[in-house]
């Protein structure tokens, strides 16, 4: 089916194109809700909700961008939304404790490590992640499509509707700052 | 402060995710994310069948089965002969039915 095709259908409600984008597209959302948001259930939870969105949304859909550049979109949209919420929830919960109205620890996640690691790396690779998780979203964001999901300065310029110049920026910035924070890592 | 790491290690965890497999999405997505985007009009016909329903229904029987036993045995113990351990008699029987009343409907 041609991405053509694949539209028509979806606008018109076809079930079959509906489950042939998502065969296409499950697991690219799928790795990167996983790398920005470091959580299995919550990624697939992320990924439901990217196609439904998709679902709900595709008559608005007008063409500009490819089909998967809107996607995309869609997917790092609602994962960074979700690690926005989480932490003004923590920020909340954490208030609570301190005013005697939640006596309930603050869960700490324990480390994430990603599937598809090499086993030989997987010690430092959850190091890495947990230095990934503190960057500034574009960092994350630019860093989790390049080196996650393998996409071009091209591809994700197009997601992050910035300049192919932006995006190297933020990755030399990325990189610099995990550096940063590798090294100042408490003993 | 003694960094934790030497550059050789940092280079070696900066290149931790080189050769790394993009994740699969879990088994029976689509299924799920079908089941997620069911109408709510849908769901709404198994209402009977939802556990709190028939929970609740069942401790209503159960209340009423309780409260129906707890008032059997709170009936005044004199109407029963047995309750006294002694059989029933051709006094106690005619008592019961007021037989000894001299006027009778029949008169």
């Amino acid at each position: 089916m041609t991405e053509h095709e694949l539209l028509f259908g979806l606008r018109h409600g076809e079930e079959s194109a509906f489950k042939e984008l998502v065969t296409l597209f499950q697991d690219k959302v799928f790795n990167t809700a996983l790398g920005l948001l470091q959580h299995h259930t919550e990624a697939e939870d992320i990924a439901q909700e990217v196609f439904i969105q998709v679902f709900r949304s595709i008559q608005n859909f007008k063409g500009d961008s490819l089909l998967s550049t809107w996607i995309y979109r869609i997917t790092v949209t609602k994962s960074l939304d979700h690690l926005r919420s989480k932490k003004r929830k923590k920020r909340f919960g954490f208030l609570s404790m301190l005013i005697g109205e939640n006596n309930l620890p603050v869960y700490e996640p324990e480390d994430f490590n990603h599937p598809g690691v090499l086993q030989e790396n997987k010690e430092d690779a959850a190091i890495l992640f947990k230095i990934i998780g503190q960057l500034p979203e574009n960092q994350r964001t630019a860093f989790v499509l390049n080196k996650i999901e393998e996409l071009s300065y091209r591809e994700i310029a197009a997601i992050l509707d910035i300049t192919e110049s932006a995006v190297d920026s933020l990755l030399q910035r990325a990189k610099q700052n995990l550096r940063k924070k590798i090294n100042n890592s408490p003993p | 402060m003694k960094n934790k790491f030497t550059q050789h290690r940092i280079e070696s965890i900066m290149e931790s995710l080189g050769g790394m497999q993009p994740a699969v999405a879990p088994e029976f997505f689509y299924t799920r994310l079908k089941g997620k985007m069911q109408p709510a009009d849908e769901k709404r016909t198994f209402l009977l069948l939802r556990p709190a329903f028939i929970t609740g229904a069942l401790s209503l029987f159960l209340m009423v089965n309780i409260f129906s036993l707890l008032s059997i045995n709170k009936m005044p113990k004199q109407h029963f002969s047995l309750q006294n351990n002694k059989p029933a008699t051709i006094e106690s029987f005619a008592k019961a039915y007021n037989l000894n009343n001299p006027e009778s409907v029949y008169e």
